[in-house]
């Protein structure tokens, strides 16, 4: 696969919900190259669930709305396929665990199974892919349970499980642990981790600065519909627009605080390199 | 608690293993050849084939407990009713102080409540014996859509559910200072603040399940895979076949005459 | 013709996923009347809210699966009576089609035609299956009180059955219309599935469910 191949592609994208007065986002443009992990944050109303449910067609094909510009996924222009059609390459992954279930099943293995069931594939294929899904989220102890005995955190594991089970090639989430506690974020974000080194694309959604800067190579700053900084975290958390109206990792609020001379680092690491050197 | 609807337990008999849509056929036939049939004496017969298998399927006892609990109230009433004000009624049977009972219309009661038992009956004899989940992938790998199979399982869950959340909205609503109990307005009152939350949330939820249903391929025309085999035989079949052409054949029967 | 465009609606995912949810407000509304002791059923608000928001076939097919789960769990009797519930899913859909619900006149009408289609649809069946009678025991007293004074039986039958359709079903309509416009708005935008445009009925093609 060349290095130059796009996941996903925004070109002066503009979309508006049904009956809504304004845009929920304006003129986007972003290129996201295969095997990234991008993370994307803002305030209330940024328009990032919105970008994801572009990127997955959700918005206009389940929506309505007006879209203006293209949006590429994989390849291909995303009024062409609907939802349904694309769902076999691309997976979002939502952030209420409870409606995500298909709710018409009463294994933890026959949950994971229904997306691959839907697609028609063959039955020993299913139970390989059912396997192979729970094991990469870690619940296949789990497989026999019924779905709603299982926590908040295990719950979205196996949604997440489920979309894993269709392999697809860009995995979307917004903000997938918002409602879990630290033990279930902490393993949502390990199997994201190793999703990532096996080449999978990963554009998530997270309003906590500090595990944003952590986790993901690349950040997109949105602000009111329009994208205000992209690139590597240490760059966009550098920026004073972002920081005005996104907000600050608490190491970088600490460097800044502490009288540092910018740049200020943003993850763990770095603060404790900078305030290490200091101390000494 | 989830998956608490069903009153499937499992079972090893010949009933609990054979094919869903033979007991369908079963339970449908005797249902409507019990409506069919003209007198009391075939009526009894039906029932007394009915309680026959259900006793070889072990589930009598089962059966006894929630039939009686449905049939004893109807069959009360129809008696009581029906021998009292009938269009048929001419011969004094006996008569409770000032209110006269006819047999012709205790007969009628006695007929109909008869039905109604081999209806409960032959229901209950699939329902006991048949998992649900068996019911919706049987009429799947029959044709039934893969959306409607859907709506049926889905179904299945969803009930239990409401129904322990509308539990818990009750508790939570009389903490609240709710009165659920004592004159029947005050009462009727409550209706409406137990309803709404449960419903609203619910209703909320769909546009989140229908999305992630979606992303999930749900709804794809692709030919579906049997989720797994039912074990069946020629013997099945057959047995299939002569219990659905024993309706038209009762109907043809009493057209011609049968009494 | 006017009316069958009621039943030219997209049976999207959405569509689909509403009606089990119908189903089980249709069960809730049973037992939450019962555990408060009501003389009533309450047993189709999920139906008649189904019709209302998404049409006739959501109605309609989420009142007939009500029926055939609860006869094959609770009450095998209810079997039968599938057909009058798939009959007023039918109703409130059409009522739903032509926005009743949201006058008065409206509400009026789709109360009537529900307590018809739910009277009339009934009674043929009480009388093959209880000899007449409906099975609840004030309606049964008015049928023997009628019948004993001469009253043809088939009337009988019909007014037993009225009595209890017609404050069920009243109750049912304000439960089902006092939902649906506790709905957000954007939901109610969500769920309406008929193609319209500048108000005036839009045929679109059905798509099989």
């Amino acid at each position: 696969m060349a290095l130059s191949s796009t996941s996903l592609v925004f070109e002066n994208v503009s979309y508006a919900y049904e009956e809504a007065a304004r845009e929920a986002v304006s003129d986007i443009s972003l290129s996201i190259a295969v095997g990234e992990w991008v993370g994307v944050t803002g305030p209330t109303n940024a328009g990032k669930s919105t970008l994801c449910l572009l990127a997955m067609g959700l918005a206009p094909h389940f929506f309505g709305g007006r879209l203006k510009g293209r949006v590429v996924v994989l390849e291909k222009d995303s009024r062409e396929l609907s939802v349904i059609q694309r769902s076999a390459e691309v997976g979002l992954l939502f952030q209420n665990p409870f409606t995500q279930i298909s709710g018409a099943r009463e294994r933890v293995d026959d949950e994971v199974g229904f997306g691959p069931e839907c697609h028609g594939v063959s039955r020993l294929e299913v139970a390989a892919r059912v396997e192979e899904a729970m094991a990469l989220v870690g619940i296949s102890q789990l497989a026999a349970r019924h779905p709603m005995d299982l926590s908040g955190g295990q719950l979205q594991r196996l949604a997440l499980a489920g979309l894993l089970a269709m392999r697809p090639k860009l995995l979307l989430l917004d903000e997938p642990t918002s409602q879990l506690d630290p033990a279930g974020t902490a393993a949502i974000f390990d199997v994201l981790a190793g999703l990532h080194a096996s080449g999978i694309t990963i554009v998530m959604v997270e309003h906590r600065l500090e595990t944003l800067c952590e986790l993901c190579p690349r950040v997109v700053a949105m602000v009111a519909g329009r994208i205000i900084a992209d690139g590597p975290p240490d760059d966009v958390f550098n920026r004073e627009a972002v920081q005005l109206r996104v907000g600050s990792p608490v190491f970088t609020r600490l460097a800044r605080e502490a009288g540092l001379s910018p740049p200020w680092p943003v993850r763990l690491r770095d603060a404790t390199a900078v305030f290490g050197r200091r101390l000494a | 608690m989830a998956g608490g609807l069903s009153l499937y337990a499992e079972g090893k008999s010949l009933l609990h293993r054979a094919h869903p849509l033979t007991k369908g056929a079963l339970t449908l036939s005797a249902i409507a050849i019990a409506f069919i049939a003209p007198s009391i004496g075939w009526v009894l017969g039906i029932g007394v084939i009915l309680l026959v298998l259900v006793t070889a399927a072990g589930v009598l006892r089962r059966l006894l407990a929630v039939a009686a609990a449905i049939l004893l109230p109807i069959t009360l009433l129809l008696l009581a009713v029906q021998g009292f004000a009938n269009a048929n009624n001419r011969t004094v049977a006996f008569a409770l102080g000032p209110i006269v009972y006819y047999r012709e219309g205790l007969a009628i009661a006695a007929l109909a409540a008869l039905r109604i038992a081999c209806l409960v009956c032959a229901t209950f004899l699939f329902s006991f014996t048949t998992r649900p989940a068996d019911i919706s992938e049987a009429l799947m790998q029959r044709g039934l859509s893969t959306r409607m199979g859907y709506v049926v399982q889905s179904a299945l869950q969803i009930i239990p559910q409401t129904l322990d959340m509308a539990g818990r909205i009750q508790d939570a609503q009389r903490a609240r200072g709710l009165e659920t109990e004592g004159s029947l307005p005050r009462r009727a009152r409550a209706y409406l603040p137990l309803m709404l939350p449960l419903v609203l949330s619910s209703l909320v939820a769909t546009q989140e399940r229908a999305m992630a249903l979606e992303v999930r391929g749900f709804g794809l025309p692709v030919k579906r895979v049997a989720r797994f085999e039912f074990a069946d035989s020629p013997l099945q079949r057959v047995l299939r076949w002569v219990l659905i052409g024993a309706v038209p054949a009762a109907i043809a029967a009493r057209l011609a005459g049968w009494r | 013709m006017g009316i069958l465009n009621a039943f030219k609606v997209r049976m999207n995912t959405l569509a689909i996923v509403l009606i089990p949810v119908c189903i089980a407000i249709d069960w809730a509304g049973h037992a939450v009347a019962s555990t408060l002791k009501l003389p009533l059923f309450l047993d189709s608000i999920g139906t008649v809210l189904g019709g209302l928001l998404a049409g006739p076939w959501v109605g309609g097919i989420a009142g007939l699966i009500t029926n055939f789960i609860s006869s094959g769990t609770v009450d095998p009797i209810a079997a039968p009576y599938s057909i009058i519930s798939l009959a007023i899913g039918i109703a409130a859909g059409i009522g739903g089609y032509y926005g009743w619900h949201k006058t008065w006149p409206g509400r009026i009408a789709l109360y009537v035609l529900i307590v018809l289609v739910a009277s009339i649809g009934s009674t043929p069946l009480n009388i093959n299956l209880y000899a007449g009678q409906s099975g609840v025991p004030l309606g049964d007293a008015v049928y023997a009180s009628l019948v004993k004074s001469g009253w043809p039986t088939w009337l009988a039958a019909y007014i037993d059955e009225a009595t209890g359709d017609i404050p069920d079903k009243l109750i049912t309509v304000v439960v089902a219309t006092l939902i649906y416009f506790g709905l957000p708005n954007r939901y109610r935008a969500l769920f309406s599935v008929w193609r319209r445009q500048s108000g005036e009925p839009e045929p679109a093609p059905a798509s099989s469910v």
